[in-house]
């Protein structure tokens, strides 16, 4: 905990959504270049977290550092903006101006550098402009520049949104269930994109994930989330089935923890039985 | 269901016997519970009680409307037979005095309809430009404080709301008969109608895609100008394009009231009865709203794409 050098310090972190504790008391450190993923079931937390380290949500306690700069409470609106600039964000919903064109949003990676005015007008730098290009050709979307984000395909807009992130030349890049609305096939595309661009450029990735076969595969530190709580925090191969149930929890606990989903399961399960 | 596959896949093939228990549990619990209800009430399955009682509910509301429209017609003395009995007048009054239309003196009026023409434009136009620069204040989702929406959107559903011919009655014992009246009355109504309309369509832009300008580090005016506002072009301009023709239909009557241009001239025509002529001028009013009409419909399919 201690250790001065930590790209990304997270330290007693808590957030609550009225009495709901969405992160209790979580602390963890991410090191340079460290592919690290998080896993948990839904409302464990995962997502929370992430939003919290670039202040999307506000937490209620504990402490963030990224690249030594404590992003908290009394943070200035400039230090913040400065903070946002060195983090990428990848979501879920891929999140782009789908009115504007692909090379539109690549360069929004930008709009955290430049002057005020150069960013209402779209004024952009043309060595960024060139970078942006260089970006699009390595992940084969040269050819789709000039189109509108709207018009692409999932697996496309979710490259684009790669590129915004990557223009902004980040330390760190957080990744909210990057490839939870893709087919498979994609996802192992999109995953594999995340991973060789992160090592490439030198970039420490948190990536927030469903598939625990893809954490498996593709991280350096896996860290598992319970009910808002860090219960697991370890190298892939320490991640046996017992951790993995203590994760998730057995299916037994389902009927404890969610008396709906028996309601559910018996009133679906009606038409399956055949009455 | 989503949640327990979700675990199966947790806790992959190792352990099927738990979830294959927890299954046979549920299978049982469902047929014991189907049992009970299929013994309890098999002969009202078909109708619930709750349908019979929703249908209740619409006969007695159809008897309330039936009431109410007795009601009113009693009240305001409507006597839809009049229709009938005076018919013959108003077959009279087309044929021999409104037809055949004179387009005669007519052929003189382009300035005038052109004037009006001008002041429906002019009025959407500038009522465009006044409530882009308003709207932003008047949506949640980009007011810089939650007070301005209440102000914005008052000052808008106050010139909303009272009619374009009201505001002309005002302005017409102010400034005197004049299209400029005309212009103002309708740049009023259009103002007020567009900045909530144009509002609306900013609380709509998603806000997934201003977070994500916000994880970058933009600041404020860069979101509004590099999302908010390429997300929003095309509702504003298809609302621009429908006020576009309520204010081209409107502007014939706010002129006839003092407005002027051709509505100004149909009301003085129609004053002394000339009304061939006023007919005339009726339908070139009535060709062009259909003209412009076609136009907006043009440019919304090209526009909006």
């Amino acid at each position: 905990m201690t250790n001065t050098n930590s790209l990304l310090e997270i330290t007693n972190l808590k957030k609550y959504y009225g009495l709901t504790k969405a992160v209790d008391d979580v602390s963890f450190n991410i090191e340079n270049e460290e592919i690290v993923t998080i896993i948990g079931r839904s409302g464990a937390g995962k997502s929370t977290i992430m939003r919290c380290i670039n202040r999307l949500v506000m937490n209620n306690g504990g402490s963030i550092k990224v690249d030594g700069i404590e992003i908290g409470n009394d943070i200035s609106k400039k230090q913040l903006l400065e903070a946002r600039c060195k983090i990428g964000f990848i979501f879920q919903h891929f999140n782009l101006v789908y009115r504007l064109t692909v090379f539109q949003n690549v360069m929004h990676g930008v709009l955290g550098r430049i002057s005020t005015f150069d960013g209402i007008i779209g004024r952009y730098p043309e060595d960024d402009k060139e970078k942006a290009y260089e970006i699009l050709k390595s992940i084969g979307l040269e050819d789709q520049i000039y189109k509108r984000a709207g018009e692409l395909s999932g697996g496309q807009k979710q490259r684009v949104a790669i590129a915004r992130a990557l223009m902004q030349e980040p330390k760190l890049l957080l990744c909210d269930e990057p490839i939870a609305s893709l087919d498979p096939i994609t996802s192992r595309t999109i995953m594999d994109l995340i991973v060789d661009q992160a090592k490439q450029r030198g970039i420490a990735c948190l990536i927030n994930l469903h598939q625990v076969e893809f954490a498996k595969e593709y991280s350096t530190r896996i860290i598992g989330m319970r009910e808002g709580k860090l219960v697991f925090d370890d190298t892939p191969i320490n991640l046996t089935n017992d951790k993995i149930n203590e994760i998730y929890g057995s299916t037994d606990d389902i009927d404890e923890l969610n008396p709906e989903y028996e309601l559910a399961a018996v009133s679906g399960g009606a038409v399956a039985v055949g009455y | 269901m989503a949640t327990d596959n979700k675990v199966s896949q947790g806790t992959g093939i190792d352990e099927p016997s738990n979830h294959e228990r927890h299954t046979t549990n549920l299978l049982d619990r469902i047929k014991n519970k189907h049992r009970s209800t299929m013994n309890s009430q098999h002969n009202n399955i078909l109708v619930p009680e709750e349908v019979k009682k929703l249908k209740k509910l619409y006969n007695i509301i159809i008897v309330i409307v039936l009431l109410a429209f007795i009601l009113a017609t009693i009240q305001t003395n409507f006597n839809p037979v009049i229709i009938f009995a005076k018919g013959g007048n108003f077959i009279d009054f087309v044929v021999n005095d409104l037809t055949p239309p004179n387009f005669k003196g007519v052929l003189g009026l382009g300035d005038a309809l052109l004037q009006t023409i001008a002041m429906s434009m002019i009025s959407t136009f500038f009522g465009g430009i006044i409530a882009f620069c308003l709207c932003f204040f008047a949506s949640y989702q980009t007011a810089p404080h939650p007070s301005t929406v209440k102000i914005v959107r008052g000052f808008a559903s106050m010139q909303r709301n009272i009619p374009n011919t009201i505001w002309l009655f005002i302005f017409r014992m102010t400034f005197g008969i004049g299209t400029t009246i005309g212009m103002v009355a309708l740049l009023f109504n259009t103002t007020g109608r567009l900045t909530r309309m144009f509002a609306e369509v900013v609380d709509e832009v998603g806000k997934e895609s201003m977070e994500a300008l916000d994880s970058v580090g933009a600041g404020y005016l860069k979101k509004l100008f590099q999302c908010v506002i390429p997300a929003s072009i095309p509702g504003f301009v298809s609302w621009l394009l429908y006020s576009a023709e309520i204010n081209i239909r409107a502007a014939g009557v706010v002129g006839a009231l003092g407005g002027g241009g051709i509505g100004l001239i149909l009301s003085s025509y129609l004053s002394v009865f000339r009304y061939k002529t006023a007919f005339g001028i009726i339908l070139i009013m009535a060709a062009t709203t259909i003209l412009v009409s076609l136009v907006t419909d043009y440019l919304r399919k090209k526009v909006l794409v």
